[in-house]
């Protein structure tokens, strides 16, 4: 009986006109969107590799490692090109000073604005809009409609327990729907092959994982979707209301969500932290300045006769200079840690605000599922950062290594000794090896962490389910068949 | 008011297969859509249930069928009391609505296949199921075709086939001639008298007076949720069931003034 019924349901959906259209213009659309991702990564590929090769290029003929200004890029990596999240608005690159803080700047909207206008059609968008309607459209008569028609009172005039029947049509339409979208996500991934994505192992479970949360809000839709036709007796009332809860859940909870947020919990701009910096940088340097005046004044009256080498005072003064440098950039160090931390506590609270109530709606949760599992929600910034913080440790070493002890904070002061004839000794100057500098690797989170991550909203993804398909259950075995 | 009931038929009184006894339904608005209503149909017999909106036919099928509860008193099939076992009440009766619903985009015969499996037929192959729409006159080129195509007499034979295949001991209409054209109703009420001769419990509501009077075993006429009167096949040969129609639909004023 139970199968008798999926059977009906899905010839009944996939028969229809409505859903051939339909079906036929999303799949075009899954396809459009990982073409378009393929094409967006290899461009950026081609991008980020002629910037790493202009980064070597402009330190052929340096001598000297000081020299050096290295800048590290955010590599593109596939997932992003299909489930963008934050990517585009991130800055890409970095440049890493041998001290200080790090800044990404050059996001891609920053610099091609015409992109940010429309964004991209990626998979979130067709499983968050496209998928969600499409659900909503062939279920929103699923109870309502059978009775408009009058088939539900044939139907249950035999002995079919009302259980068996909804199971069966909430089954039936969960498989019509799903089972289909399974071909074009299949082939868009024969064609990210084909267009030459290097998708790893660990890249294909983050998709696969994608596609799961997506297919567990589209089933939220459609247990909504059911839910509500089991609580209405007309299908345009149904759909009235499915539409009104569409745009609520899709368009008006999550933004107000975030907005509502920002106005309960301040947090301080970034203006801020650099104008207190700004503020500490200008009073140490008044003191240092002064610390300067001061040693030079002690030292030049302490030993006026003494006779010593050019080269060892200014060694003795840049011993102390590095000192009061080293001084400076621990407090401006402490001061900027203390700034970001607390920024980074209000942002925390900020956010925990803005995705629990966003999270009323299922339309966010898998947001925040699908670019948590893609490597690009809220953390890349962070992420990217952290790495190239890391990075900016490993170079300071290589530097320094190469420079003996030297880094590029702070003031140096180089002497050169003329000899009697007026010549100034020649030092051998060899000119640096690029490919020596240490490479930028970006590593995504491991799956093992994005999935911890990612598995609260997989979870409320799948309590919706629960939910909405317990509702359409309860509601229809009270349903007045009349 | 009182129940006009002539005597009754002693072999349809003998094992009634379908029965209501002192059946009552009040909708939680107060509305009394049936007030102690008692009739008995039994095998090889058909009972057509006459009465205008409101009158409570609908109301004491869809008690029949399980689809709401009494309030008071019960519907019985075969003995079961439908809102205590509709399921197995419901394995005893086949039922044809008034606007006959299938499935648009499914052939005639893909909706005779699910409908009859969803019975409780599964033993029927597309043979038996093209034999049975051949048996309600739906021409054969129609029976590959999508039913969004078909008029209402045609929707009503697969219905029909449909209850036929089903092959359960009674079956249950809804106005089955309404709205249909007198050849086709004729065609109807042909198929009815035969399922009767087959042994049928048949059990209709109808405005259709002409058709009642034409295949009725019984007739029952009801009136704002009462049976107000009963009348066997033999004795309207000698009543006009019209004028006792519109006598009781009139009220208890135009009862008077009849018998005046």
């Amino acid at each position: 009986m139970f199968s008798l019924i999926v059977r009906k349901e899905l010839r009944e959906i996939l028969g229809t006109p409505r859903f051939v259209a339909t079906f036929g213009v999303v799949s075009l659309l899954i396809l459009l969107a990982f073409y378009l991702g393929a094409r967006s990564y290899v461009h950026a590929r081609a991008q980020h590799e002629a910037a790493v090769a202009e980064n070597l290029r402009q330190m052929e003929g340096l001598t000297d490692w000081l020299q050096v200004r290295p800048s590290i890029s955010l590599p593109p990596r596939p997932l992003a090109s299909l489930v963008t999240g934050i990517s585009n608005d991130v800055g890409r690159n970095v440049s890493v000073m041998g001290l200080g803080t790090l800044r990404a700047s050059q996001s891609r909207y920053n610099e091609d604005p015409v992109l940010a206008v429309f964004r991209f059609m990626d998979l979130e968008f067709i499983f968050q809009v496209v998928l969600s309607l499409f659900a909503i459209l062939f279920a929103f008569d699923l109870i309502s409609g059978e009775k408009e028609r009058g088939t539900l009172r044939l139907a249950l005039s035999n002995p079919v327990p009302r259980s068996t029947w909804i199971l069966g049509k909430l089954c039936g339409a969960a498989a019509a729907l799903t089972l289909p979208l399974l071909v074009p996500l299949v082939l868009g991934g024969l064609l990210l092959v084909m267009s030459g994505v290097p998708m790893q192992s660990e890249d294909w479970l983050r998709l696969g994982l994608v596609v799961l949360a997506g297919l567990l809000y589209v089933g939220a839709n459609l247990g909504f979707a059911v839910w509500v036709s089991a609580l209405t007796h007309r299908s345009s009332t149904s759909f009235l209301v499915l539409l009104v809860s569409w745009i609520l859940a899709v368009l008006v909870v999550p933004p107000s969500a975030v907005m509502l947020a920002a106005r309960s919990v301040a947090v301080p701009s970034v203006d801020e932290s650099l104008s207190q910096l700004g503020r500490l940088r200008t009073q140490l340097w008044a003191e240092d300045r002064k610390a300067i005046d001061t040693y030079l004044q002690d030292n030049m009256a302490e030993e006026p006769d003494r006779i010593e080498t050019a080269a060892a005072i200014v060694g003795r003064f840049n011993e102390f200079f590095q000192q009061r440098s080293e001084a400076r950039s621990q407090a401006l160090e402490e001061l900027e840690a203390r700034l970001a931390e607390q920024r980074a506590n209000r942002q925390a609270i900020q956010e925990r605000w803005a995705f629990s109530v966003a999270r009323l709606s299922p339309a966010a949760a898998f947001s925040v599922a699908a670019t948590g599992l893609a490597g690009t929600a809220l953390d890349l910034p962070r992420h990217f950062i952290d790495q190239a913080r890391a990075y900016q440790e490993v170079y300071e070493r290589f530097q320094k290594e190469k420079t003996g002890g030297r880094s590029s904070g702070g003031i140096q002061i180089a002497v050169r000794v003329a000899s009697a004839d007026g010549e100034e000794p020649r030092e051998e100057e060899v000119a640096i090896d690029p490919l020596e500098l240490p490479t930028f690797d970006y590593q995504s989170p491991p799956v093992a962490e994005v999935l911890r991550t990612a598995a609260f909203d997989l979870g409320l993804l799948a309590l919706f389910n629960v939910l909405f398909f317990a509702g359409a259950f309860v509601a229809f075995l009270r349903y007045d068949v009349r | 008011m009182n129940l006009d009931r002539t005597n009754l038929d002693p072999t349809t009184e003998a094992q009634p297969f379908l029965q209501t006894v002192e059946l009552t339904k009040r909708y939680e608005d107060g509305t009394l859509a049936l007030d102690r209503v008692s009739f008995e149909v039994g095998p090889g017999r058909i009972y057509a249930m006459l009465g205008g909106n409101g009158a409570g036919k609908t109301t004491t099928l869809n008690l029949f069928l399980g689809f709401i509860e009494p309030t008071s008193g019960e519907a019985l099939i075969d003995g079961i009391a439908t809102h205590v076992d509709p399921l197995r009440a419901k394995e005893r009766i086949a039922y044809v609505s008034e606007n006959v619903a299938l499935y648009p985009h499914f052939t005639a015969l893909q909706n005779l296949d699910f409908f009859v499996r969803l019975g409780g037929r599964n033993d029927l192959d597309r043979e038996q199921l093209s034999a049975a729409l051949d048996r309600v006159g739906l021409e054969r080129q129609a029976h590959g075709k999508r039913l969004k195509g078909f008029s209402k007499g045609m929707r009503q034979k697969c219905a029909l086939a449909i209850a036929i295949l089903k092959d359960a001991p009674a079956i249950l209409l809804d106005e089955p001639t309404s709205g249909l054209d007198p050849k086709a109703g004729m065609e109807f009420t042909q198929l009815l008298g035969e399922l009767r001769d087959e042994g049928k419990a048949i059990l209709m509501s109808t405005h259709d007076i002409f058709r009642a009077k034409q295949i009725a075993d019984r007739v029952g006429i009801m009136d704002r949720g009462r049976l107000v009167a009963e009348r066997q096949q033999a004795e309207l040969e000698g009543e006009d069931l019209e004028a006792l129609y519109v006598r009781y639909m009139a009220g208890p004023s135009a009862e008077v003034a009849c018998s005046a």
